[in-house]
């Protein structure tokens, strides 16, 4: 866009905050016992006092109450969600704004926030009207699925008195989705593939090694001429600039040096609680690894810890090293 | 021998674009508004220029920049290694130029969409094609993907052997906080924070959490550097480079050197001060100022160390002592430095040193700022350079 | 399994953990809680449609998550406990195959209300965080 478009596109979508939504909305169902099993069973939700009347009624609720958690539900149109209407002079002002977006290239959509506050039980025969405003819209983000801006919503839920029994403040982001993030997509086996550690690249110099570890074995690469140990594998001894060489196992008997517990960002296909150490090991050399088998907290630099290797998940062997 | 660099080059044009998380440019139109803006800072047209240098990480070809700022026939053109490492390597290229002859008036720029772009924090991912992709290979299985993850780990080690705490940490991270927020371009002009806030962050890599890491950003610094006989001619006061070393010292890796006998230190960056030192002819008791390289909170001690502000193993007492704010000993990082004024891969300190130098910086100490030290990112091969008055 | 007791304010402290919840995340449970949620949304129950938006499969509605994210704090909390307020941040998507495990951690307690914040994380062992959140309920003074 240029400057003059994003202009207009943003005093487009400004025109939008302060509206309602829709006129408001009375859910097409009073509160009933039926909705509420339907809803306890697929949650697995077996708190009594949404569905055993005798001990609802004993209890401080005094009868079956809905699960505060569907409170939006009571509202929401149903089937006919499934395919809305094309004709846009039929849209809600939040399908036109999503539209005026989607036609600017912000085809994306994510809800990324939802507040629900609940001011009292609903009980059965209880109505439930939604009046949903659109509160605010923010300055462009740079977000890591892309460029957007978040579009806030707010739902004021009324009774049949006019009481106000819930609110909810809901958050989306619109956003021009960045190609390098897209999800492989259609894929035609049922399950994505579990995602796993990301492996060494293996060349020339360091491939030999790696098959060792496939084989359970941990080398440490010898000068032939000079014997001096050296890892992580080059291709020449700094010592003697020979390029003859072959190696040793280890024993993979050491003491942590130092070590890191990984917080943030979480990675996929690496189960945290996460420690990550340098090992110095008995041979002389150091390597990096992880610490398993305690509590983070109990990792300490001059531990004593003993390796092996193991399969990680379902591609990988690397050593792995357990207090000693 | 040292080389012979002392007072062979003088910057005379600085220029930074606005910081921001989305600069809505290519990274070519923000490269090319921060040379053009430098010139105009030091007076100078376009067509003086005859040499470029940036970053080897920079997206922005010399050549492609040239032509979009009308820059004429170019006789110097270099890239210099190692990411943040690079950034007084720009210096050095351009008073190398310039004391050789090989050019007369050389543009040294970085420009990056850091944050709306490719984020650094996003980790090295599987598909590295770089030639040292053989080199992340021994770390990404294990999960030590990000720099974070790096930094931390030289971090628990140098707290450990020399009992640093958190507390020296929060000090720096909440120095640059306060100069960031009376800084108007700095990302968090007007936003300071207090020792509970700090702690409330989120852990990134234990023991570095939210506020002891830099900033992604976007936009780009340039500074322009030329002989001193024309630097007198010029619209600013000149600014002399009176010492600049590159530091790769022995068994190297980029970012991961766990290899040596002990790793609670930085041995490049005591390399780049010794020779940028002996090249002066200055002490560490003639530094008044200095822009340190703050990608993380904790390389601040470590370079502290190797200029000789105070002993191996003693920046936190040093720190603790106040010194870094700017009534201290030493003044640092007077912009806000990359933790909290912007990431621009530490140019935007070489354009703050040299505003430190002229007397103009936005948090300009009290006293009078003869030389002032910046420093390059560390963990990979890395540099600095003393800079003084004309 | 329906838990009749209710936990006392008096009994909790902050720093208290729940017990861990592991739910296999299937078909059958996402499809089945858009509609038990009225969200005939077509990415909540017609995989082609979810992968027309760029996701291998149906993924799960943030009604359900709510809803899971309700049932966890009072299967702990009990019948007499009152869910004041859910407050939930969405992450990556819960897909067919994947597990969640859902913990969580006492946070904070106002005397005056007997007012409980719970601060509660649903994991997926594939790709990281699906929710977190807070969930406030309001306790009984004694039990």
């Amino acid at each position: 866009m240029t400057p003059e478009e994003k202009k207009v596109f943003m005093d487009k979508i400004h025109a939008f905050v302060g509206m309602e939504m829709a006129p408001p909305t009375k859910g097409p169902d009073d509160v009933n016992k039926a909705m509420i099993r339907h809803w306890c069973e697929v949650m697995g939700d077996a708190n009594p006092v949404y569905t055993d009347e005798a001990f609802a009624k004993a209890s401080s609720k005094g009868s079956i109450i809905a699960p505060p958690a569907m409170l939006q539900a009571w509202s929401l149109e149903g089937y006919p969600m499934h395919s809305p209407s094309k004709d846009e002079a039929l849209l809600d002002n939040q399908r036109k704004l999503h539209k005026v977006f989607d036609d600017h290239g912000y085809t994306g959509v994510l809800g990324t926030n939802c507040t629900q506050e609940y001011f009292r039980d609903l009980k059965p025969g209880d109505q439930v009207i939604a009046h949903t405003v659109i509160d605010s819209i923010s300055e462009e983000k740079a977000t890591q699925r892309g460029i957007g801006h978040f579009i806030e919503t707010v739902t004021r839920f009324t009774d049949q008195n006019g009481e106000k029994v819930g609110e909810m403040r809901f958050r989306v982001l619109k956003f021009i989705p960045n190609e390098s993030n897209k999800v492989e997509s259609a894929k035609d086996e049922g399950k994505p593939e579990v995602p796993t550690r990301i492996a060494s690249p293996r060349g020339h110099d360091n491939a030999w090694w790696w098959q060792q570890v496939d084989k359970g074995v941990v080398p440490i690469q010898r000068c032939k001429n000079c014997q001096t140990l050296r890892h992580p594998p080059r291709s020449m001894c700094g010592e003697c600039q020979s390029i003859e060489w072959d190696f040793i196992e280890s024993k993979l008997e050491g003491e942590v040096f130092s070590f890191v517990e990984l917080h943030y960002p979480k990675f996929p296909g690496y189960q945290y609680p996460l420690i990550c150490a340098v090992i110095s090991l008995g041979e002389g050399t150091r390597i990096v690894s992880n610490i398993v088998g305690c509590k983070p907290e109990d990792v300490k630099i001059g531990m004593k810890v003993k390796g092996k290797v193991e399969q990680v998940d379902e591609k990988t062997m690397l050593p792995q090293f357990y207090p000693a | 021998m040292a080389a012979n660099f002392k007072d062979k080059a003088a910057i005379v044009g600085i220029a930074n674009t606005d910081f921001s998380k989305n600069s809505g440019r290519s990274e070519t139109q923000l490269a090319a508004e921060c040379v053009a803006a430098a010139l105009r800072d030091a007076g100078l047209k376009p067509s003086d220029v005859d040499g470029m240098t940036t970053f080897t990480m920079d997206t922005n070809d010399e050549i492609e920049v040239a032509r979009a700022v009308g820059i004429g026939d170019l006789s110097f053109y270099s890239r210099v290694p190692h990411g943040g490492g690079a950034g007084t390597g720009l210096i050095h290229q351009a008073v190398m130029a310039i004391a050789s002859g090989a050019a007369e008036v050389v543009v040294c720029y970085r420009a990056l969409n850091g944050r709306s772009g490719h984020r650094f924090s996003s980790g090295v991912s599987g598909a590295i094609t770089t030639a040292d992709a053989l080199h992340w290979g021994w770390y990404t299985p294990y999960g030590l993907l990000t720099p974070a993850s790096w930094v931390a780990m030289y971090t628990q080690r140098y707290m450990h052997i020399t009992g640093a705490t958190k507390d020296s940490l929060f000090e720096v991270a909440w120095t640059t906080r306060n100069h960031a927020a009376t800084n108007p371009a700095a990302f968090f002009y007007g936003k300071t924070f207090d020792r509970a806030e700090y702690d409330a962050q989120k852990k990134i890599v234990d023991p570095l959490s939210l506020y002891d890491c830099c900033q992604e950003s976007d936009g780009g610094s340039c500074v322009i550097l030329t002989t001193p006989e024309r630097a007198r001619d010029l619209k600013q006061p000149g600014v002399l480079v009176k010492g600049v070393g590159q530091a790769a010292a022995a068994n190297m890796e980029s970012m991961t050197s766990f290899y040596r006998p002990e790793i609670a230190a930085i041995p490049s960056m005591d390399l780049a001060a010794q020779q940028a030192y002996a090249q002066s002819g200055l002490t560490p008791d003639d530094i008044d100022a200095a822009i340190i390289y703050d990608a993380f909170s904790s390389i601040v001690h470590w370079q502290l160390e190797s200029w000789g502000f105070c002993k191996k193993g003693e920046a936190h007492d040093f720190i603790m002592d106040g010194s870094l704010r700017l009534d201290g000993r030493l003044p640092f990082n007077t912009h806000g430095g990359q933790l909290s004024e912007a990431y621009i891969h530490g140019v935007n300190g070489i354009v703050e040193a040299t505003k430190l130098v002229r007397g103009t910086s936005v948090n300009q100490p009290k006293k009078t700022v003869n030389h002032a030290l910046v420093t390059s990112g560390v963990g990979v091969p890395t540099g600095g350079a003393i800079l003084g008055k004309m | 399994m329906s838990n009749t007791k209710t936990v006392a304010y008096k009994a909790v402290q902050v720093g208290d953990k729940l017990p861990p919840l592991e739910i296999p995340i299937t078909s059958s449970l996402i499809v089945g809680g858009a509609i038990a949620s009225r969200d005939f949304t077509p990415v909540h129950h017609d995989r082609a449609a979810a992968q027309a938006g760029g996701l291998p499969d149906v993924f799960m509605n943030i009604l359900t998550s709510n809803g899971l994210m309700g049932r966890y704090v009072t299967d702990w909390a009990g019948p007499d406990a009152t869910v004041k307020k859910i407050d939930i941040k969405l992450g990556a998507p819960n897909l067919p195959g994947f597990v969640m495990t859902i913990t969580g951690e006492v946070k904070a307690k106002d005397d005056a209300t007997g007012i409980v914040d719970v601060a509660v994380v649903g994991e997926n062992n594939v790709w990281g965080m699906h929710m977190m959140g807070t969930v406030r309920v309001a306790l009984p003074k004694e039990a």
